[in-house]
């Protein structure tokens, strides 16, 4: 008899885990993971794109290094919401684009 | 080359700029930098949006909107919709009813539900094209403290900031990302394609104060070497290039010595 209700608790926590898992990924303000991973890209993008008018003092490195950042970034903004994506999509292309216009400067020089 | 034959010339350059000049329609002062933005506007059974750049540059940098809220740099290409704005970006970055600014709240834009016909004033205050409403802030009154250009009587942008009359805002709390100060490129000559013209003095400061790099590199100006591209004021005055801003919201090509003012040394 124990180990029926045992059994019958174990399958209700599983349940119930897997009913918010389904929803915190519907609804991201419900998912402290999510609601971090937000703030992670978020603030990734602001290190990339607060750089952008010191770009000409910058190494090759440093420079090839922020691109590829941009390039990493690029596809957990399109995961994004439509609106948020749209957005954010133009300000990272215009901070990359811009990094790789400072990079190509500097190589034609 | 002789002086006659500089000032022949000079003369037909004149001449053939003004006759340019008689063609061209006069700069109203109030409509200067007008965009009318219809992408949805008309399907949505509105009037399309009157969006004043005068009002809006007195207060914020051009980097702000077109960086740090992402409007692009030609008119109607941002396709802005009413649910993006009601999410807080675009114009909802800072018309969302709760952003204060000179300690009023910014009257909130758009709406995602069916809007009551008391609230219809509200949507007019944008959507305003070929409606005869009373203004909220005047043009000729907002402007009148205003130093004015040399030409068309258009506010001196430049010369108010200098002055401290107008204190653009560049940074959105939520909005903008932080940055370092500001390590400007030196100012850099232009030499001009005539050798009557002077060569233009290029203020690399003044245009990354107000729009940063990126707005100008590489959408604006791709060519990565110095003086590899040759800019005509053909398509300068066909809205590429440094007429992306200038003649349409910037100051007029009409003020030549703005831009040409090294002395002629050749």
């Amino acid at each position: 008899m124990i180990k029926h209700i045992m059994l019958a608790a174990i399958v209700i926590v599983i349940a119930i885990f897997s009913v918010i898992q389904i929803v915190s990924e519907k609804v991201p303000f419900l998912s402290a993971g999510t609601a971090y991973a937000q703030d992670e890209w978020k603030k990734e993008f602001d290190a990339l794109c607060s750089e952008t008018q010191d770009a000409m003092l910058m190494s090759h490195e440093k420079l090839h290094d922020l691109v590829a950042r941009c390039d990493a970034l690029k596809p957990r903004i399109e995961s994004l919401d439509e609106s948020q994506r749209k957005v954010m999509l133009k300000r990272l292309k215009m901070c990359k684009d811009f990094y790789v216009y400072v990079l190509q400067s500097k190589e034609s020089k | 080359m002789g002086i006659p034959a500089r000032l022949v010339i000079i003369s037909s350059f004149f001449l053939l700029y003004s006759t340019a000049a008689i063609g061209r329609d006069k700069p109203v002062p109030e409509e200067y930098g007008r965009v009318i933005i219809n992408n949805f506007s008309s399907r949505a059974g509105l009037a399309p949006v009157r969006f004043n750049h005068w009002l809006h540059r007195a207060i914020f940098t051009c980097r702000l909107c077109h960086v740090d809220i992402g409007f692009a740099m030609q008119a109607n290409e941002t396709k802005i919709k009413a649910d993006t704005i009601v999410k807080g970006f675009y114009c909802g970055a800072c018309h969302n009813g709760a952003r204060i600014y000179s300690g009023r709240k910014i009257f909130a834009a758009c709406s995602t539900k069916t809007v009551k016909p008391e609230e219809r004033k509200r949507c007019d205050r944008c959507h305003s094209v070929g409606k005869n409403l009373e203004k909220k802030i005047d043009y000729t009154s907002f402007t009148a403290q205003l130093p004015k250009q040399k030409y068309w009587n258009l506010v001196d942008w430049e010369e108010a900031e200098a002055d401290w009359l107008i204190r653009p805002i560049d940074f959105l709390e939520g909005v903008s990302v932080q940055r370092p100060a500001l390590n400007a490129q030196k100012d850099f000559s232009i030499t001009s394609k005539s050798t009557w013209m002077p060569d233009i003095i290029f203020s690399h400061k003044k245009h990354n104060e107000w729009n940063g790099c990126e707005v100008c590199h590489p959408e604006i100006f791709p060519s990565v070497k110095k003086d590899a591209v040759k800019y005509s004021m053909l398509e300068i005055s066909g809205g590429q290039y440094c007429g992306v801003c200038h003649g349409r919201v910037a100051f007029p090509l009409d003020e030549c010595e703005r831009c040409h003012s090294k002395p002629v040394a050749r």
